[in-house]
């Protein structure tokens, strides 16, 4: 392999030539403060946040297996709780975070909303985003090293230096390469002690326990990173090299940052949700009740549907009135209304996450044209903070309340008397020991196999990314011209 | 020589495509806020129809128990969006709009959600606020932060200073047309939004358009001062942009992630489970007990004696009031939580001019949280008057059909708060006047 023996001496030469540079300095040393701060911010944040579901969701588990005996259909609505809990990854990329809701109450019947989030006790502060090591590695990073790279080629070709370099043997490529390497040994600085700051936070908070999906996650969360801010590295190079001044090379430059993080995420997404409308919320249980009710309502007693199976069970067991069946009838009926009813939720919950996907087709779409997006992706996959994290925990909790209404509706059908109960009666309860039998909620975060899946898209634009740079390195190192 | 000087700026192209693309995506917000307010509306018509229906259903179903009717029946609460919120529109995508509550414990459906998508509350809206608060101060960097410095870079500053007798007037008129064509392409956006959202002219849109002249004259004094400190182009964009990342991105974040690590809210997790527990134990224990404490919130309903029968419905409805009432201490300190993060991001918001202006054009949409806060309080005053209404009727199983259902319509809340001018334009007021003085100074120092 030839040395890359002139490469590096170009770099080390930026490199000093840009330290020389005393703003420089005072900008780094700001990052180095802002990514600090967010290092903390985002630890405080986990663990609030953390510690608060664990509690919670502890001390709910508890008053739960605390009910004393009483009927099974009581403790359906008594109900549980789904609360959220964070990956650790996340303490440095919030992503969707705080507009996730963090407790899902789950009883029969009914699908409740994820509520409590964070964004709905903040007021519009929040919009402007959030500051995370993410968003300091994904936004501010490039910005600087377009600070730093606007002039790397084009001021030598100002001053009249670039026929000299040129002129001394050194081509194109070795020139290009040799800024790129050069702008990239400065942010390095940055990221390589962020870097180690972050393993140590991460390791620190899982007790120095991890598994193996997590150092995935990770290691692809540091390489999806640095492939990332190189990317800003070429790009700087490039234009800094195909442009006449640095003026012009720095004001491309900035067009594009702007147009990468701030308007093309902000746009694309806007006319995914523009073209695709959502439904609003009563709209969606309004449609899914006229369905329920055209299905069976089992509040009316008219009703066809359960008269239907009232008859049929009459006749199977050869009895004249509901109360002579060998088991709950009114248990048996719920068990059946359950059925229908989640049914029904989730084929229109389908058609809205359907329809969601839609919105979000574009702003992955675009993800081939912007490294932004795709990184932005990649690292709420990573993190568990994306879209498809939040649907996954909504359906978890979801197929949790099924199991535990019709569990306890299963315990009705078997152990509840069928007899009528008079006015004065005491209610007819089972042994609490039952109530152990539903397990404790606990939610799975994806593994680093879905997460990829999800984000395939992502990946793929990652590598067309550096295919497309390389390419276009090549291109310059024969076009270029020296005036 | 100002018609010229004009002529020069509008002639460029990077003026005319600034304008242009300035115009368009303005327009777009405007779009973007029609389809928000059609939401709205939708939205309305919909709870109208849901609640007449819905009504109707029950009492045909459940004729002759009106403790059980009502068990069901869900009464709505509509907060009022004016036009205005489609130029700001907020909060207002992930706070519901409309509380839909039956009589029963309140605290357990006071916070449900609206349904989104969380990928479009991330990247969030494209309103009018933001094409202002955002991109305008990007069009008036590019426009101004190579006045001077490109005349001196190309040589010509020269002969400007020679043949005009006082440069820095020359200056202050470059910077007058600037602000000038700026202004009117806010004011034309704003007036186009007028016709074409229905937004009537009042104190509202008087203070909105302050607002955003105030700001962009803001973004104008920065530029002012940057350029008076006569460095080169280069030098100006980097430092514009930098206070631009500063303000618009890093700050803001900052102060959020500040807000929300001081001001911390497990409450709203305290209360949900408390709740929970506080109605739900009332069927294990004695139901002295829950009378009691029924009767010593309601003295008035004192006379209505608990029937023997195991279940009555006075003894249902007094559990789910205890659900509230044992959880009322969790729900005001979570209300105050949230009373203090409004204040204290208002209040540091106020240093800082794109947070202020944001916040401050949310305020008169009524689209933030102030709004929000208020909504909730209204929607437990509503929930209780029905309450009350419904109570005596339940405790004396008054008959259903003598019940005029057709008066229970959807009801609509309107927010009462008042702008405060003094509050929205003087921070910014300041800000320009500081900005402009120090610019001044510098001009005149340097020659």
């Amino acid at each position: 392999m030839k040395s890359l023996h002139t490469e590096i001496l170009i770099a080390k030469h930026l490199k000093n030539a840009v330290f020389k540079n005393s703003a420089v300095f005072i900008i780094t040393l700001f990052i180095g403060i802002i990514l600090l701060y967010a290092a903390f911010s985002g630890w405080e944040n986990y663990t609030n946040q953390n510690q608060t579901s664990e509690k919670y969701q502890h001390e709910s588990r508890e008053d739960w297996l605390k009910n004393p005996d009483k009927n099974p259909h009581r403790m359906a609505h008594y109900g549980n709780f789904a609360f959220r809990k964070s990956t650790p990854l996340s303490v440095f990329e919030f992503g969707m975070e705080p507009f996730f809701g963090n407790a899902i109450f789950l009883e029969a019947h009914k699908q409740n909303t994820a509520n409590f989030s964070e964004a709905g006790f903040s007021n519009s502060i929040l919009r402007f985003g959030e500051i995370s090591i993410a968003m300091v590695l994904q936004i501010l990073l490039p910005l600087l090293i377009f600070f730093l790279g606007f002039n790397a080629v084009a001021a030598e070709r100002e001053n009249g230096t670039l026929k000299l370099l040129l002129s001394q043997g050194i081509n194109w490529k070795q020139l290009l390469i040799g800024k790129i390497l050069g702008i990239a040994n400065v942010i390095m600085l940055l990221f390589v002690p962020t870097i180690i700051v972050l393993v140590f936070i991460w390791l620190l908070l899982q007790d120095f326990s991890i598994s193996a999906d997590e150092t995935i996650k990770m290691v692809l969360f540091i390489l999806f990173h640095f492939i990332y801010l190189m990317f800003f590295c070429v790009i700087a190079v490039l234009i800094s090299a195909s442009s006449k001044t640095s003026k012009k090379a720095l004001i491309s430059l900035i067009g594009i940052w702007l147009v990468f993080t701030i308007i093309l995420p902000r746009t694309t997404q806007a006319i995914g949700a523009y073209i695709y409308e959502a439904p609003s919320k009563i709209q969606f249980q309004g449609d899914i009740e006229k369905d329920i009710l055209k299905q069976g309502d089992s509040h009316n007693p008219n009703d066809l549907h359960y008269k239907a199976i009232k008859d049929s069970l009459l006749s199977v067991y050869k009895v004249d009135s509901v109360q002579k069946l060998p088991f709950n009838y009114s248990g048996f009926i719920m068990t059946e209304g359950e059925k229908i009813s989640s049914k029904i939720y989730n084929r229109h919950l389908e058609t809205l996450l359907r329809l969601y996907e839609k919105q979000n087709s574009f702003s992955k779409t675009v993800s081939f044209f912007n490294p932004y997006i795709a990184i932005k992706n990649l690292s709420m996959g990573l993190s568990n903070t994306d879209y498809d994290s939040y649907i996954n925990f909504q359906k978890q909790a979801e197929d949790y309340r099924y199991n535990m209404a019709q569990k306890m509706n299963a315990l009705q059908v078997k152990y509840i008397s069928n007899k009528k109960l008079g006015p004065n009666d005491k209610p007819l309860t089972i042994n609490k020991e039952h109530w152990a039998d539903v397990a404790e909620f606990h939610y799975e975060p994806k593994g680093i196999r879905e997460v990829l899946k999800s984000e395939i898209i992502s990946v793929l634009s990652v590598i067309l990314w550096i295919i497309m740079l390389l390419v276009l390195i090549r291109i310059a190192s024969k076009n270029l011209k020296a005036i | 020589m100002l018609a010229l000087l004009f002529k020069n700026f509008i002639r460029s192209k990077g003026t005319k495509i600034g304008l242009i693309f300035l115009l368009i995506i303005g327009f777009i917000s405007l779009l973007v806020g029609q389809q928000f307010q059609q939401k709205q509306q939708n939205n309305i018509k919909e709870a109208v129809n849901y609640q007449k229906e819905h009504i109707a259903r029950n009492t045909a179903f459940h004729k002759d128990e009106i403790g059980l009717l009502l068990y069901y029946i869900k009464f709505s609460l509509v907060n009022k969006t004016l036009p205005i919120n489609s130029l700001a529109i907020g909060q207002h995508d992930i706070n519901p709009s409309i509380q839909t509550v039956t009589i029963r414990g309140l605290e357990a459906q006071k916070y449900n959600t609206e349904l989104n998508n969380p990928n479009n509350l991330l990247s969030g809206n494209i309103d009018f606020s933001f094409v202002l608060i955002y991109l305008f101060p990007l069009l008036i960097i590019s426009f101004s932060y190579n006045l001077v410095s490109e005349e001196k870079e190309s040589g010509t500053w020269k002969i400007v200073a020679t043949q005009s007798e006082n440069t820095f007037l020359y200056i202050l008129k470059l910077f007058y047309i600037r602000i000038l064509s700026l202004i009117l392409l806010f004011t034309i956006i704003l007036f186009i939004a007028v016709l074409f959202l229905g937004i009537p002219f009042d104190k509202s849109l008087l203070a909105f358009y302050g607002l955003g002249i105030l700001y962009i004259l803001f973004w104008f004094s920065v530029s002012f001062f940057i350029v008076s400190l006569q460095k080169d182009s280069n030098f100006n964009a980097v430092i514009l942009l930098t206070i631009w990342l500063f303000l618009i991105i890093i700050l803001p974040a900052i102060i959020n992630t500040y807000v929300v690590n001081k001001y911390p809210v497990p409450e709203a997790l305290e209360l949900t489970v408390k709740q929970r527990n506080a109605y739900h134990e009332k069927w294990d224990v004695d139901k002295k007990i829950t009378m009691d404490k029924f009767y010593n919130h309601y003295p008035q309903f004192r006379h209505y004696a608990l029937p023997e029968s195991e279940f009555s419905w006075l003894w249902y409805y007094a559990m789910q009031q205890a659900g509230d009432d044992d959880s009322a201490q969790q729900s005001q300190e979570l209300e105050n939580k949230l009373q203090q993060r409004n204040k204290a991001s208002q209040f540091i918001a106020q240093f800082i001019p794109t947070l202020h202006t944001q916040i401050q054009l949310n305020e008169i949409a009524k689209s933030d949280l102030g709004n929000q806060l208020l909504f909730l309080k209204e929607t437990k005053q509503f929930h209780e008057k029905l309450r009350l209404y419904f109570y005596p009727k339940i405790f004396n199983n008054a008959a259903v059909a003598k019940e005029n259902w057709s008066k229970f319509k959807v009801k609509t809340f309107n927010d009462p708060s008042e702008i405060n001018f003094a509050k929205a334009f003087l921070p910014l007021l300041i800000f320009n006047l500081l900005l402009i003085s120090l610019g001044w100074m510098r001009f005149r120092n340097s020659k």
